[in-house]
């Protein structure tokens, strides 16, 4: 069965949703640190859109606060973000083959959430539309909810946006899930990843124990599960 | 920090940030993996996850780990039970919300 391109990136965006409404709280508190910091609500707005990566931004508009300097931040940023050549290397190698300028095109739109909602999706929805489709919602709700932030520092009444924090990780643990329940060893091994990180936590800055904890355990992984049973049973479920 | 130099803090943060990201892009087509690399690159997702979920989940309120210990075990039971992503989203953010009305 052959679905049209618009189709395609209409299930994208429509999958984008559980990420807009995590990005909402994030985005303005982003905002408010920037704002506190002293850039002007085109800045704050732009950043969004240009970097796309909400935890870097939070950490260089405290720094800008602190007096650091440029160059510092610039590199804060880059080993913040290296784990996205991990997430981009797996979106790209999932995705139906596409021209180059698409690719790069979708590339900018890779974060952990998009990563997240992609890599574990169907095997319908491996086409860079849907991909296009879901960084459309996902980007677009970050640049929107940034403005906001910047426009009405105190939007949100304080117990509502506490309370949204708890958004992203539900995410991630309402698309992590559902696999493991299917699969002993892989369940072992999201527990075992867990544990790892948050040891190596302890004794090294969170984005670099956040790297080395996904590569070294996904090495263990490859000698001991067995993704092909997972598989079997989850179309077995699907029918 | 004047205008100028935010300007140039912006573009500096975008231009590292999209590197990452675009050299996959543009090595797809080069890209051919063996069966052992193309394994370990579909449990990086699994890992990565766990990874994010763990331990940032205790940190959602500094102060106070409970909350994004509640927060995760209502989504991680919606999420056994095979309930829609943005239900477990919807759900967790109700229990906090109701976690802080009360504390």
């Amino acid at each position: 069965m052959t679905i049209s391109k618009k189709a395609r990136y209409l299930r994208g965006l429509k999958a984008s949703v559980p990420v807009i409404i995590g990005f909402v709280p994030i985005g303005i508190a982003y905002a408010i640190i920037a704002r506190q910091a002293g850039f002007s609500i085109g800045q704050t707005t732009f950043m969004s859109a240009a970097v796309f990566a909400g935890a870097s931004q939070m950490m260089a508009a405290g720094m800008v606060s602190q007096g650091a300097t440029i160059i510092t931040m610039v590199i804060t940023t880059f080993i913040l973000n290296l784990r996205h050549l991990i997430m981009s290397t797996c979106v790209m190698n999932r995705m139906e083959p596409c021209p180059i300028w698409l690719r790069l095109l979708a590339s900018y739109g890779v974060t952990d959430e998009s990563f997240a909602v992609f890599t574990t999706e169907s095997d319908d929805n491996r086409d860079v539309y849907f991909f296009l489709g879901l960084i459309s919602g996902t980007c677009s709700a970050w640049v929107f909810s940034s403005f906001i932030g910047a426009v009405f520092s105190s939007f949100l009444p304080e117990i509502v946006s506490m309370s949204l924090g708890i958004a992203l990780y539900a995410l991630f643990i309402g698309l992590l899930l559902p696999s493991l329940t299917t699969n002993f060893r892989l369940l072992l091994l999201a527990v075992m990843t867990a544990v790892c990180n948050s040891l190596l936590c302890s004794f090294m800055a969170s984005s670099w124990a956040l790297i080395v904890s996904t590569l070294l355990c996904a090495f263990i992984g490859v000698f001991f599960v067995d993704l092909e049973e997972e598989k079997k049973e989850a179309e077995n479920g699907q029918q | 920090m004047d205008s100028n130099k935010i300007m140039l803090l912006i573009l500096g943060m975008a231009i590292v940030t999209f590197i990452p990201r675009a050299i996959p892009a543009i090595l797809a087509d080069k890209m051919n993996f063996g069966p052992k690399t193309e394994k370990f690159l579909k449990l990086i997702p699994y890992t990565a996850m766990a990874a994010l979920i763990f331990p940032g989940v205790l940190s959602v309120d500094t102060a106070r780990p409970v909350i994004g210990i509640v927060g995760a075990l209502v989504a991680a039971v919606l999420a056994w039970r095979k309930c829609p992503v943005m239900a477990c989203v919807l759900a967790a953010i109700a229990a906090d919300f109701l976690l802080y009305m009360f504390m």
